[in-house]
């Protein structure tokens, strides 16, 4: 680890905190995903407040404060409250989020009265014992380093050796039973490696923000992957750089580090949730807009149409009337049609271009094979059972069935 | 008043105020909000001192409250976006917030006593000393305070029981039928921010995040009316009040502890003996199913 250290151009304090934010990030993303994706994001709050009683016996047991002896009964503890979760949930009844409330609430309770046990025996070596829930990055030394980084490679590890039964597991654990792989067993493995994510995030960022730690890369991650193995990669990758950069920008501001990584971490996953491609909020508002015009533009191209079969051609104001669309919007997809050379105007009269009456044609005949649809599809018997796309039935159906549909509709005419 | 009739008093009222909405929360899976909202509050009390200057009960109360609310709110717009589940909606929205009191506690109000323990996280025992004076007598403030929540959850229960019952079981229903579930469901998390917050500042943030989970999921384990699983959540708490202050009485432990021990053992109980989903009685099924199945089995292989 030395040699790490000595390459990065920080003092060691700083070196050692950013190694660690990183390795956490890693770490929390990946086994972050599993619990997220299986509704059970919340574990982590679980685990991280199952260690108060955990500590308090294990100080209790030993007579002593040190961190060691302490994580190891934070980590025996929140491997009881994991496995207490999961048979709660396993009888059927309670869902995910009553489980781990309340065995949230249980092991703090007890920890609370275990305190109070441990205070009236005026031992005064007790004071500051909740405060391992709270955390210090800076008080990382290069030995917890060190098993940090054994303890991320081998649940990365594990997590890689299994991904194909963890995978079918989360996704679909009663196809999983049937084909014989270990359920169970998988969903132990599972959150054993959370627990073991989040005891070692504890002692850094802190109980609170190690909740953000495993959702934040998790949900940021989800926002660009569909697959679960370029997920975890993504999770992972979004970890590290939450981590580093929140160490660094806590570093140069003198800002703690826990609060810091979580705000960048919850900035980056609301980024995410907005501006993520085909489904951030941003986006989709902005399709539904583009949609929304594009709808009206083609109701106009039609109006015009039909008013140009009916008589005279048109003026704007006569549309306006004709349709009782808003001014603005016909002014608009006005705009639009004349941009893609479908008018031509005859003083304020409009006119429909070559191009135009090919439009609006296709429009047309696209709304009557639509109502055709709508109107005999039940008489296609078509090979399979999905609903066609409305904007391209002629490519959802194929020729032959939209040949067979218009046939239906010229024979049987609708009053 | 007597200081022990005071404490259960106050205790039994979080219970009712919190037993009449965690039904509901269990029923929407958002039984962690209670512990979102325990934290988001920081950031409010930082900024009431920031700006007050006090640790006067009534502006904290009033800057948690508001924290509370933008926090639920926030879960809420999250989750509506349907790009996240309500679990994930939560464990985004409370961490981020909790990080901002942090950095406000450490950069503004160093050396200040100003953490959790002291303002919010009130302490159960010291209910019976902060009194008013109500009607001619001396009441403990906390349980005048907690009995209008109450009352003001009950009100709510009342008004919009359809609406809340609708828009907890079939929220793609309710919107067919013309309810308006995100209203609802905001009223609801609004009212949940309100009454965690006021119980809080007298009991503490454990004791509320307990009996806003811990009875409304034993009840859902005993029952499958809604009816019926508020009133047994109401009256589980209750049993956590009274056993939990005795008991830690007698075991000289901390009263809020206790109690939330208390409600967990009620838990474990319905979880091995209720009557239909109790883990004996699905056990007992089963193995009556199967002794049914050998025996349809062994009929049918003596038939040829």
């Amino acid at each position: 680890m030395d040699w790490l250290i000595e390459l990065l151009p920080l003092s060691y304090t700083n070196a050692v905190v950013l190694i660690g934010s990183v390795t956490i990030g890693i770490t929390a993303g990946v086994l972050g995903s599993f619990a997220v994706l299986r509704e059970r994001s919340l574990v982590g709050d679980a685990i991280a407040h199952a260690t108060l009683p955990g500590v308090v016996i294990a100080f209790i047991a030993s007579g002593a404060k040190d961190a060691s002896t302490l994580a190891v009964g934070a980590a025996l503890a929140g491997v009881a409250a994991a496995l207490l979760i999961v048979g709660i949930e396993r009888t059927g009844r309670l869902r995910p989020d009553a489980a781990i409330g309340v065995v949230l609430s249980a092991f703090f309770s007890l920890g609370i009265v275990l305190l109070t046990y441990v205070a009236n025996f005026n031992n005064a070596n007790q004071a500051g014992l909740d405060q391992y829930l709270f955390g210090q990055a800076a008080g990382l030394l290069e030995g917890d380093l060190v098993a940090m980084a054994a303890l991320c490679l081998a649940s990365l590890a594990i997590v890689a050796a299994l991904l194909r039964p963890l995978r079918a597991t989360l996704f679909d654990a009663e196809f999983a039973g049937s084909i014989g792989l270990p359920v169970r067993a998988l969903e132990l493995i599972t959150m054993a490696a959370l627990v073991v994510a989040v005891i070692v995030g504890v002692r850094t960022v802190g109980a609170i923000l190690m909740v953000a730690m495993l959702i934040v890369p998790a949900v940021t991650a989800r926002q660009f992957c569909d697959r679960l193995p370029t997920m975890l990669v993504a999770a992972g990758a979004t970890g590290a750089v939450v981590g580093g950069s929140g160490a660094l920008i806590s570093e140069s501001a003198a800002l703690p580090t826990g609060p810091v990584v979580v705000l960048v971490g919850s900035g980056a996953a609301v980024c995410a949730l907005l501006f993520a491609p085909r489904r951030g909020v941003a986006w989709n508002a902005r399709r539904l807009i583009r949609d929304r015009r594009r709808a009206v533009t083609e109701g106009v191209l039609v109006d015009v149409e039909t008013a140009l079969h009916a008589g005279p051609p048109p003026t704007s104001t006569e549309l306006m009337l004709a349709s009782g669309r808003p001014r603005r919007a016909l002014r608009r997809a006005l705009r639009d049609l004349d941009r893609a050379g479908i008018l031509e105007r005859d003083g304020d009269r409009i006119l429909l271009s070559e191009a135009g009456a090919a439009a609006a044609h296709a429009v047309l005949e696209r709304r009557d094979l639509w109502h055709a649809w709508l109107e005999y599809g039940w008489k296609l018997e078509l090979p399979d059972a999905r609903e066609p796309d409305p904007s391209d039935l002629r490519g959802g159906l194929g020729d032959a069935a939209v040949e067979r549909l218009r046939a239906l509709a010229a024979s049987e005419p609708t009053q | 008043m007597s200081d022990d009739l005071a404490i259960v008093l106050t205790a039994g009222m979080v219970a009712t105020a919190c037993g009449l909405l965690g039904p509901l929360l269990v029923l929407r899976r958002a039984a962690l909000l209670s512990d979102a909202v325990s934290h988001a509050v920081l950031p409010g009390i930082v900024a009431v001192f920031l700006l007050v200057g006090s640790r006067a009960p009534l502006p904290v109360i009033a800057g948690a409250a508001v924290f509370a609310v933008i926090c639920v709110l926030l879960i809420d717009a999250l989750r509506a976006t349907g790009l996240v589940k309500v679990d994930a909606a939560i464990g985004l929205a409370f961490p981020a917030l909790f990080a901002l009191g942090v950095l406000g506690v450490t950069s503004f109000a160093k050396g200040v006593h100003l953490d959790l323990d002291a303002t919010i996280y009130g302490e159960i025992a010291f209910t019976p000393f902060r009194t008013v004076e109500l009607l001619g007598s001396e009441l403990p403030r906390a349980v005048v305070l907690l009995s209008l929540v109450s009352l003001g959850n009950l009100l709510l229960l009342v008004l919009l029981w359809k609406e809340l019952k609708l828009t907890s079981f079939d929220q793609g229903f309710a919107q067919t039928t013309g309810f308006s579930p995100g209203l609802v469901s905001r009223l609801l998390l609004i009212a949940v921010a309100v009454t965690a917050v006021t119980a809080f500042e007298s009991v503490g943030a454990i004791l509320v995040v307990t009996m806003l989970i811990v009875p409304a999921a034993t009840a859902y384990l005993l029952s499958d009316r809604l009816v019926l699983m508020v009133g047994l959540a109401v009256a589980i708490g209750w049993i956590a009040a009274v056993v939990g202050h005795s008991s830690a009485a007698a075991l000289d432990a901390s009263i809020a502890g206790a109690m939330g021990l208390v409600a967990s053992a009620c838990f474990v109980l319905a979880l091995a003996f209720a009557p239909r989903n109790g883990l004996i009685a699905v056990a007992m099924r089963s193995r009556r199913r199967r002794a049914r199945l050998a025996q349809a089995l062994a009929a049918g292989a003596e038939r040829g």
